[in-house]
Parts: C-alpha cells; sequence; structure tokens
C-alpha cells in the first residue's frame, strides 16, 4: 500500500513539473526572440495574440502539422530514438531539483552526480543523430559537438567540486541549506571562480552561443539535426532549452543559494521572508536564462581550435585551482 | 599599460563593456515599423511601379515613341513597338519587364515629354512573372492608380528635371513641362463621361 503511494504521488508530481516545464520551454523561446529582438533594436514576434503572446503555442501546431521526413538510407531506429534520448536525458535531470523547501520529486543523496551523469547522456542523442542521419554535414557536427560537450563536461564536473566540499554533501537540498549558515547565503562570493567556470562550462553544455558549434548554420549547413524535420528537428530544440533550465536551476542551487534568500537581508527586511521560496528560485533562474539570451545577442561565436583552448587551457586548469584553494581553506577554518 | 591589459583580459573586460552596451540597447526604443500597420512616409523621388502618364487633356498617353528610354535603359527592358504616320509617331505598344528593371530613372530623366513616371507604388508583387511584364494599357493603369491616390492637386516626378544638367541643354518639352493636374484630369474623365451617357 505504502509503494502504491509513493508511485503515485510521485506519478502525479512528476506530471506537474512536466507541465510547468513545457510551459516554460514554450515561453523560453518566446522570451528570446523578444530579448534578442530588443537588443537589436526590432520587436521581436508581435503578431499572434497581444505582443506576440500566443507564438509559442503557434509554433508547436505548426511543427507538429509539418511534415516529417525521413531520409530513405538513414538507420532508420537509431534515428527516431536520437532526438527522444536528448529529450528524456533533459526531462530526467528535473527529478532531483529542488524548487522549495521539500518540493522536490526525488530528494537523493547523490542529486549532483545524478544530474551531471544524466546531462551526459544528452551526449549519447547527438552522436545518434549524427551517426544514423547518413550524412557528412550531420556527422561533422555530432563529433565535433560530443568533443565538445565531453571536454566542458570535466571543467563543469570540477568547478562544482568546489561547491561540494563548501556542503559536503551531493545532496541538492543539503547544498542549499549549508549555504543558509553564511550570513550572506550564497556560495556565489566565496566559490566566484567555480561560478565563472559554471558559466562558461553551461554555456558550451547547452550548446549555446558563444559555444553553439554542433548547430554552427554558416559553417556545417546545421550540425547534427540536418536531416531532422517536423516534429523530430523540434524534439531537439525542447531538449536543448530543458538542459539551459536544468542547468539555470542547477546554477541557482548551486551558487544563489536556491530558494533562500541572504539571511543578512532577511533580517533587514522580515516582510521578504512571507513570499514563497519558489519565487526566489524561479527569479534566479529566470536571471541565468536572461543571461543566457544576453550573452548570445552579445557574444560572436568561436572558433573551434579557440573552443578547445579555452575548454582545456583555462577552465579545468581554474577549476582545479579553485578546488584547491577550497580545499586549503576547508581544512584550515 | 602591460599591467593593465592584463587586468583587462583577467576580469573579461571588454566582454563585459559588450555586454553592458547590448543591455543599454535592449531598453532603447526599437527601430521597427510595423509594416501593414502602420507605414512610414515616402519620400519624394521613390521609384515604384512603372507608370504612363495619361495626358489629362487627350487622355491618352504622352509618349511619342522617340525611342530615346529604350536606349538609356542598362537592362534593356523596355520594348517600343510603333508605326509612323504621315507626321506623326503612334505607339501602338510600350511594354516594360518590371521583373528585369534595375529602377534607375534614367527612363525617366531621359524622356524628353514626361510621359514615364516610376510612381510611389510599391506593393505590386504578384504570383506570376508575366503579370510583372506591363503593357501599355497595364502601364496607363498604374497611372489611373497611383493618380486616383495621389493626395495633391498636381504631380511632378523628381526626375523630370534631372539635376546636374543645364537646363538649357533639356529639349524644349520638358522644359516646358508644368505639374500635371491630378484633380482637374478626373474632372474632365468624369464630364466626358457625362456627356457621352447624355
Amino acid at each position: 500500500m505504502e509503494t502504491v503511494y509513493i508511485i503515485l504521488i510521485t506519478t502525479f508530481k512528476t506530471l506537474i513539473y512536466f507541465g510547468i516545464l513545457m510551459l516554460h520551454v514554450a515561453y523560453a523561446t518566446y522570451a528570446e526572440r523578444k530579448v534578442i529582438g530588443h537588443i537589436q533594436l526590432r520587436l521581436g514576434p508581435m503578431l499572434v495574440g497581444p505582443h506576440g503572446l500566443l507564438q509559442p503555442i503557434a509554433d508547436v501546431v505548426k511543427l507538429i502539422f509539418k511534415e516529417d521526413i525521413i531520409p530513405t538510407k538513414v538507420d532508420k531506429a537509431i534515428f527516431r530514438i536520437a532526438p527522444l534520448i536528448s529529450l528524456t536525458a533533459a526531462l530526467s535531470t528535473f527529478a532531483v531539483i529542488p524548487v522549495n523547501k521539500n518540493w522536490v520529486i526525488s530528494d537523493i543523496n547523490v542529486g549532483l552526480l545524478y544530474v551531471i551523469g544524466i546531462a551526459g547522456i544528452g551526449t549519447y542523442g547527438i552522436i545518434f543523430s549524427g551517426w544514423s542521419s547518413n550524412s557528412k554535414y550531420a556527422f561533422l557536427g555530432s563529433l565535433r559537438s560530443a568533443a565538445q560537450m565531453i571536454s566542458y563536461e570535466v571543467a563543469l564536473g570540477l568547478s562544482l567540486v568546489g561547491v561540494i566540499l563548501m556542503a559536503e554533501s551531493f545532496n541538492l537540498t543539503e547544498i542549499v541549506n549549508k549555504q543558509g549558515e553564511y550570513w550572506y547565503g550564497m556560495f556565489l562570493f566565496p566559490q566566484i571562480i567555480g561560478y565563472f567556470v559554471f558559466v562558461v562550462a553551461m554555456l558550451a553544455e547547452t550548446n549555446r552561443l558563444p559555444f553553439d558549434l554542433p548547430e554552427a548554420e554558416t559553417e556545417l549547413v546545421a550540425g547534427y539535426f540536418v536531416e531532422y524535420s517536423g516534429i523530430r528537428f523540434s524534439l531537439f530544440y525542447l531538449a536543448e532549452y530543458l538542459a539551459m533550465f536544468c542547468m539555470s536551476a542547477l546554477a541557482t542551487i548551486c551558487f544563489w543559494g536556491g530558494w533562500t534568500i541572504p539571511p543578512v537581508l532577511l533580517k533587514a527586511l522580515p516582510a521578504l521572508g512571507l513570499i514563497p521560496g519558489i519565487v526566489w528560485f524561479l527569479l534566479k533562474v529566470y536571471f541565468h536564462i536572461f543571461l543566457f539570451f544576453w550573452l548570445r545577442g552579445t557574444l560572436p561565436r568561436y572558433r573551434y581550435d579557440q573552443l578547445m583552448a579555452i575548454g582545456w587551457k583555462v577552465l579545468i586548469p581554474l577549476a582545479l585551482f579553485n578546488i584547491l584553494v577550497t580545499s586549503i581553506f576547508k581544512y584550515y577554518l | 599599460m602591460k599591467l593593465r591589459e592584463i587586468i583587462n583580459k583577467i576580469f573579461l573586460i571588454e566582454i563585459f563593456k559588450g555586454l553592458f552596451l547590448t543591455l543599454r540597447m535592449l531598453f532603447s526604443k526599437p527601430v521597427t515599423i510595423q509594416y501593414p500597420l502602420q507605414r512610414r512616409k515616402i519620400y519624394p523621388g521613390f521609384r515604384g511601379r512603372h507608370a504612363l502618364v495619361r495626358d489629362p487633356f487627350t487622355g491618352n498617353e504622352k509618349c511619342i515613341g522617340c525611342m530615346r528610354c529604350t536606349s538609356v535603359c542598362p537592362s534593356r527592358c523596355i520594348y517600343i513597338k510603333r508605326e509612323k504616320t504621315e507626321n506623326k509617331m503612334i505607339v501602338t505598344d510600350y511594354v516594360i519587364d518590371a521583373s528585369r528593371c534595375i529602377f534607375c530613372a534614367y527612363c525617366v530623366e531621359a524622356c524628353p515629354v514626361c510621359a514615364l513616371v516610376l510612381t510611389e507604388d510599391f506593393e505590386y508583387s504578384d504570383y506570376m512573372r508575366k503579370n510583372l511584364i506591363f503593357n501599355k494599357e497595364q502601364l496607363l493603369k498604374n497611372w489611373d492608380e497611383f493618380a486616383s491616390k495621389w493626395p495633391y492637386d498636381v504631380y511632378f516626378n523628381k526626375f523630370w528635371q534631372p539635376p546636374g544638367i543645364d537646363p538649357s541643354r533639356w529639349p524644349k518639352t520638358k522644359r516646358e513641362q508644368k505639374p500635371i493636374p491630378i484633380k482637374r484630369f478626373v474632372e474632365i474623365k468624369k464630364e466626358e463621361s457625362d456627356e457621352s451617357s447624355s
């Protein structure tokens, strides 16, 4: 009876999370077009609904009814599975991400490891799609994407080691609670190097500009998903946006104190305590999402060797240095 | 200076400068014009759809078939069919292939009688290429359409008197050219139709 209850409540929670996530993803595409439009002194979508607010829904309808073309010489089974692997990997990460006190689908003790591990599975989707497409461009795109994601995953993992050392736990809820013990309530200030490495690696991990080499339209028609069309193509985009939200949530939890606000601020203005934690959490996540768009609107794409050089020669040494400094401080203080 | 460069590099000063530039742009006013809803003002001398000016007094085209527009046209998109009578040239057909036209307005400048005009009408896209090849009737119709929308009483094209050439070198007809009365032309047409009906 107990097990059935747990299964039911988890399914219910998952469905709610799924619905909210999909809504967020749909409107992230809208927000991206609007933000980049305004950065370039344009308006972005304006015609569907007031200020183009129904544009994401129109896009979804369009993509569903578009013709789904599967080229003749592709490996059909893997071609069909690839976007689903990317999407499932991106969705699964949200199982352990706490959005408020005790608001989490599954509160496991190796949450951080789980997120990093599952995020790595997304690479399979990219390699599969590139290989099964039976196209040079898709294959080259998927290869360099795989190289990029693996290189940057090292930096991403190492940048989080500092946080793990500070929190003495892999549990994401535990990490947030630990941050509340400091008066500034965030790991952002002692872990600023780690945060910097994390942000850069997060951009590269999610294939966003300035590291969007897998889909470099001008060089490699579109990278690993050239042969995809219609809803299958949009599943890759869905996975990308989900990964963006996942990474933003991770940055929020590990460096920005999750759903809490700095205890100093709370002491100065006790009224802030009345606002539910999820509002702070979402605000911090939205800031990171905005950061993604903002960086996209500002920076040009890196060259491939520059990208690799930054990953291996700058970010990984920086992350290792951060681990060293954090460990020394942790040991002596 | 060297130290400053190193500091700039470590703290990514240039990237932050760029980020603040884009952030400033984010809050400035967009320059977009929502086209079908709001339109921008068309400047004088805009080169749009071709038209043959209908003489407000006779109701026919003003073209005299001198072929100057054909010879000056860089893309060679003007074809004129003409017949010679005892003392007058009659233009039987006048074709402009708008899909080949480069809108340089040389034909308008070259025309000695100011018979040709590139109107301010720019919404004339079509699905069929042959609809963009205007014959004489279509060109006159283009003028009628344009004239009916023209808000002023008279029309005078900017390119009818090309700047930079001494006016004494213009043909006499061009020197004496007056703005074309629009409203009067409409009235004349109305009177004619009234007479013919009565």
